[in-house]
C-alpha cells in the first residue's frame, strides 16, 4: 500500500517537473549580453500568433539568427489571442525595454486600420524587413482557366467564387485591388487558414484563390493547383516558379506584397535600436538566413530600421485605400 | 503495396526509430495528462530538440507525440475529471463515473484497449485506402460541414439526459458564448467590451478546465468530507464482461472517429459527441449511460483515436492538415525540407511507410505501457481528496495560463469553474455547452460559407446529395424521440408500457 502511494506521488512529481523544466525552458538561462549596448540578460520573441504557424516560423528563425550574431539568448514566447493584438499589447507594454522583440508581419499595419485595437503600426520601433512574397493566384488543376486575364473575363460574365484566408489577410486585399483595377466584383467565400482554402480549391467548392507559393508548392507541383499569375513586379527566379507570369504581363496591373520582419518595442534608445538594426542586418549575410528564406520560398528583400519605417508608412497607405473603400 | 509496407517495416524498426519512438509516445502520455498543454503545443515545442535527428526518425518521434496525448488525456480525464481538450470531455461522463465508483483501474484499461482497437484498424485504413478516402473527403465542402454540424448538435437530445430543455438551453448558453470575438467572414469583434483579449473569443480548452476541473474540485469542497475510494483490487483490474461491453462499442466508435477525422476541420470533438450520442441510441447498456457505463468509455475514446489517425489521411496524401497537431506536424515537415503535399506518397516513400509502420508499433507501446500502469494510475485516487486537490487545481490553472501565456485564461477558468460549481449544484449538464462552444464557431463558419456559395442562398444544403442526406438525419434526430413519445401517449397506456421501446 504505501509503495503504491509512493509510485502515484512519484507519478505526479514527475508531471510537475516536466511542467517545470517546460517552463524553465521559456525564461532561459542569461549569457553575457555581447557588445556593450545589447541588452542584458535574456531576450524575448514574442511571435503573437500560436507555435507551427508561418509567423512562428519566422519567431524562430530569426530568434535562432540573433542568438548566433548576438551571443544572448533569444527564446520564441507565443503570446496569442485578438488575432494578434494580444502579443502587440504586451510589447507595447515594453516601452523602451531592448529586451523585447516580435516577429512582425503584414497585420501589424492592416489590423488596426479595421479593427479597434490600443496601437498603430508607427508606435513601435521598426528593425527589419527579413523578406516578403507575393501572391499566387491559382486555380483547381483541371480549371478551364489558363491566365489571369481568363478569370477577370469570366468575372465580367458571372459571379466567380473566390476564397480568401480570413477577411483582413492579403489575399483579400489582392481580391479588393483587382476588383477595383478591373471593375469586377467577385463573390468571397471567407476561410480560416490558406490549408482551408487549399483543400477548398482542391474539392472545386470555390473557383480561384490567392496564396502564397510556400503554402502550395507541393500542390503545385503535382498539378492539383494551377497558378494563374503571380502578383507581383517580376517573376520568381525560384526555379520551380520561374514559369509563372506576372500579372504584369497578362495586363492585369496588381502587385501586393506581404512581408515578414521583426518591430521591437516602442520608444527604444537609439542605441539599442542600432544594436538590434546591426544584428539582424549581420544575420542575413549567413547561411541561417539564406536557408530561411528559400524553404519559404520568399524574397530577400530586406530593409533595415529607418528604411523599414518608410516602406510601412506606404504599404499603410495601400492597405488603408483597400480596406477601406 | 507490399514492397512499400517491407520498406516501412525496415524504417521503422531500425534501434534508433524504435528508441525514438518510445521517447516520443511516453513524452506524449505525460502531455496529454495535463490540461491546456495539449498535442498542438507539445509537438511545437519538441520540435527544435529533434532538428539533430534524421528527418524520418524526428517525424516518428513528432507523431508518437500526438496519438501518446490521446492515451494520456484520457487518464486525467477518468482519473480527476480534467479534460486536457475538447476532445476528452465526453470520456469525464462516464469514466469519472467509473472511477469513482472504484473502477478506475477498469475505466482506464477500457481507455487503452479501445484507443488501440481504434488505432490498428484506422491505420490499416489509412494504408489502403488514403489517397481515395481523401479525394472523398474534398467533397466536404462547407454545405456538407454544415449539415454535419447540425447533426452533431442534435445529439444534445442524447446527452440531455431526463431533462431535454436544460440540455438545450446549455448548448445555447454554448452556442452564445462562443459568439464573443470577431466574427467569421466579418471584421466587427462582437461582446469584447473593448478587451484586447477577446477578440479572438473565448478559449474553449480554458473554459473546459474551469467547467470540469475547477467545478468539481468545488464541488467536491461543497460536499465536504469525500472519502478516498478504497477500491478492492479486484475492482481495478478489467473483466471479461468489460470487453465483451466494449468491443462493439469501440468498432462503432471507430467507424464514426474515421469518417469525421478525414475531414478538414471537423474533427475529432465532434466525433466523440456523435459516438456517445450513438451509444444513447444503438447500446444494449444504453441506460447505464452516465452512470459509468463502459460503453460510455469505449466509444469515445475510441471515435477520438480513430480521428486522430484519420487526420493524417488528407496531411499525409494531400498536404492539408486534418487537425490543429497535424498543422504544426506540416510545419516540421517544411523544417526538415520535405514538401508536404500530393507527391509525398511518391517522393518519400520510406519515410510515409515508415512514419505509417511506427504508429503500429508506437500503438503498441502503449498498450504495453497503459494496460500495466492502469491500476496504479488509479491508486493515486486513494490519496486523501484535501491532498489531491491543490495538485488538481494547480496543473488546471497551469494548464490555463500555458494557452496564451497570459493570465487571461486564468480569469476564464475562474469564472467558468465557479459556473461549473452552480451548474452542478443546480443539475445543469456541461457537456452540452462545451458541444456548443466548440461547433459555434465551425457552425457560423460553415453557414457564412455556404450562403457566400449559394449566392445568399442556403437551400443549396438540399441541392447537394450528401448535405442533403444529414440535414434530413438531424431532423429526424430531433423529431424522432419526440414523435414516437406522441405515438406511445396516443395509445392506451397499459399497451405502451407492453410495447418494446423502439429506437
Amino acid at each position: 500500500m504505501r509503495t503504491s502511494r509512493a509510485t502515484a506521488l512519484a507519478a505526479m512529481a514527475a508531471v510537475t517537473g516536466l511542467v517545470l523544466t517546460a517552463c524553465g525552458e521559456d525564461s532561459g538561462g542569461s549569457t553575457d549580453g555581447g557588445s556593450a549596448a545589447g541588452p542584458d540578460g535574456p531576450v524575448t520573441m514574442v511571435v503573437p500568433f500560436s507555435a507551427g504557424g508561418g509567423s512562428d516560423l519566422s519567431g524562430r528563425a530569426m530568434a535562432s539568427g540573433l542568438e548566433e550574431v548576438t551571443d544572448s539568448t533569444v527564446t520564441v514566447e507565443n503570446i496569442t489571442g485578438g488575432s494578434g493584438a494580444v502579443g502587440y499589447g504586451q510589447l507595447l507594454a515594453s516601452a523602451g525595454d531592448p529586451s523585447t522583440l516580435l516577429a512582425s508581419e503584414t497585420s501589424l499595419v492592416t489590423l488596426p486600420i479595421i479593427q479597434d485595437v490600443p496601437y498603430t503600426y508607427d508606435q513601435f520601433t521598426p528593425i527589419m524587413k527579413a523578406g516578403e512574397d507575393y501572391n499566387l493566384v491559382i486555380a483547381g488543376g483541371d480549371s478551364e482557366w489558363e491566365t489571369c486575364t481568363d478569370m477577370v473575363e469570366a468575372a465580367r460574365d458571372e459571379s466567380l467564387t473566390a476564397a480568401v484566408s480570413g477577411t483582413t489577410g492579403p489575399d483579400a486585399i489582392a481580391w479588393t485591388l483587382i476588383e477595383q483595377e478591373e471593375s469586377v466584383e467577385l463573390q468571397r467565400v471567407p476561410f480560416e487558414s490558406t490549408a482551408e482554402v487549399t483543400a477548398a480549391l482542391l474539392g472545386d467548392q470555390v473557383q480561384v484563390a490567392a496564396a502564397s507559393p510556400g503554402e502550395v508548392i507541393g500542390q503545385l507541383e503535382s498539378g492539383d493547383v494551377k497558378a494563374l499569375c503571380a502578383l507581383a513586379p517580376e517573376r520568381y527566379e525560384y526555379e520551380e516558379l520561374a514559369d509563372i507570369p506576372t500579372g504584369g504581363e497578362q495586363g492585369l496591373d496588381v502587385t501586393f506584397a506581404q512581408w515578414r520582419g521583426l518591430v521591437a518595442a516602442p520608444e527604444l534608445d537609439e542605441e539599442s535600436t542600432r544594436f538590434w538594426v546591426d544584428a539582424a542586418e549581420e544575420w542575413t549575410t549567413t547561411d541561417s538566413y539564406t536557408e530561411y528564406i528559400e524553404s519559404n520560398y520568399l524574397q530577400p528583400q530586406t530593409l533595415f530600421g529607418e528604411d523599414f519605417a518608410e516602406y510601412l508608412v506606404q504599404y499603410d497607405a495601400d492597405a488603408r485605400s483597400a480596406l477601406q473603400p | 503495396m507490399l514492397d512499400n509496407l517491407a520498406l516501412g517495416v525496415a524504417t521503422a524498426v531500425s534501434p534508433e526509430n524504435l528508441l525514438w519512438c518510445f521517447i516520443g509516445v511516453a513524452l506524449g502520455t505525460v502531455i496529454g495528462m495535463l490540461p491546456g498543454l495539449g498535442s498542438a503545443t507539445g509537438v511545437a515545442l519538441l520540435l527544435p530538440v529533434t532538428l539533430a535527428l534524421e528527418p524520418v526518425t524526428a517525424l516518428i518521434m513528432l507523431a508518437g507525440i500526438y496519438y501518446g496525448c490521446q492515451y494520456g488525456a484520457s487518464i486525467s480525464s477518468i482519473l480527476i475529471s480534467t479534460p486536457g481538450d475538447s476532445s476528452s470531455v465526453v470520456l469525464t461522463l462516464d469514466g469519472y463515473q467509473m472511477a469513482r465508483n472504484g473502477r478506475a483501474g477498469a475505466a482506464l484499461a477500457v481507455s487503452a484497449l479501445s484507443s488501440f482497437i481504434a488505432a490498428i484498424i484506422t491505420i490499416v485504413g489509412l494504408m489502403l485506402l488514403a489517397a481515395p478516402i481523401a479525394d472523398l473527403a474534398l467533397r466536404f465542402g462547407p454545405p456538407e460541414t454544415l449539415a454535419v454540424i447540425l447533426l452533431g448538435l442534435s445529439t444534445i437530445v442524447s446527452f440531455a439526459g431526463d431533462n431535454l430543455l436544460r440540455g438545450i438551453t446549455m448548448a445555447a448558453v454554448g452556442l452564445l458564448l462562443s459568439t464573443v470575438g470577431i466574427a467569421s467572414g466579418f471584421t466587427d469583434a462582437r461582446f469584447t467590451f473593448g478587451s484586447l483579449n477577446l477578440l479572438s473569443g473565448l478559449d474553449f480548452i480554458a473554459v473546459l478546465i474551469g467547467l470540469f476541473a475547477i467545478g468539481e474540485v468545488l464541488h467536491q469542497i461543497h460536499r465536504g468530507g469525500e472519502a478516498p475510494i478504497r477500491a478492492r483490487f479486484k475492482d481495478l483490474v478489467i473483466t471479461r464482461d468489460d470487453v465483451r461491453r466494449m468491443i462493439p462499442a469501440s468498432l462503432r466508435g471507430t467507424g464514426l472517429g474515421f469518417a469525421l477525422g478525414v475531414l478538414p476541420g471537423a474533427g475529432a470533438t465532434l466525433a466523440t459527441f456523435m459516438s456517445y450520442g450513438l451509444e444513447g441510441r444503438v447500446g444494449k447498456h444504453r441506460a447505464e449511460l452516465g452512470t459509468g457505463a463502459v460503453e460510455g468509455v469505449a466509444a469515445p475514446e475510441a471515435s477520438n483515436n480513430a480521428a486522430a489517425n484519420a487526420s493524417f489521411i488528407p496531411t499525409l496524401s494531400l498536404g492539408i492538415p486534418g487537425s490543429g497537431t497535424t498543422a504544426v506536424l506540416l510545419g516540421a515537415f517544411v523544417v526538415f525540407g520535405l514538401q508536404p503535399g500530393p507527391l509525398l506518397f511518391e517522393q518519400q516513400p520510406a519515410l510515409v511507410w515508415g512514419l505509417l509502420v511506427s504508429f503500429v508499433i508506437g500503438n503498441f507501446m502503449l498498450l504495453v505501457l497503459n494496460l500495466p500502469l492502469a491500476p496504479v494510475f488509479a491508486q493515486a485516487l486513494r490519496v486523501p481528496y484535501s491532498y489531491l486537490y491543490p495538485f488538481i487545481l494547480f496543473i488546471s490553472l497551469l494548464g490555463a495560463f500555458a494557452i496564451g501565456n497570459n493570465t487571461f485564461s486564468l480569469w476564464v477558468a475562474f469564472t467558468a469553474g465557479v459556473l461549473g460549481y452552480f451548474m452542478k449544484r443546480f443539475d445543469f449538464p456541461a457537456a452540452p455547452l462545451v458541444l456548443g462552444l466548440v461547433l459555434g464557431p465551425l457552425l457560423e463558419r460553415s453557414l457564412v460559407q455556404t450562403s457566400a456559395l449559394g449566392r445568399g442562398d442556403l437551400m443549396i444544403i438540399f441541392e447537394r446529395p450528401i448535405s442533403a442526406a444529414f440535414t434530413v438525419a438531424a431532423i429526424l434526430a430531433i423529431l424522432a424521440p419526440v414523435v414516437l413519445a406522441a405515438v406511445r401517449r396516443r395509445r392506451a397506456p397499459g399497451r405502451a408500457r407492453q410495447s418494446t421501446p423502439t429506437a
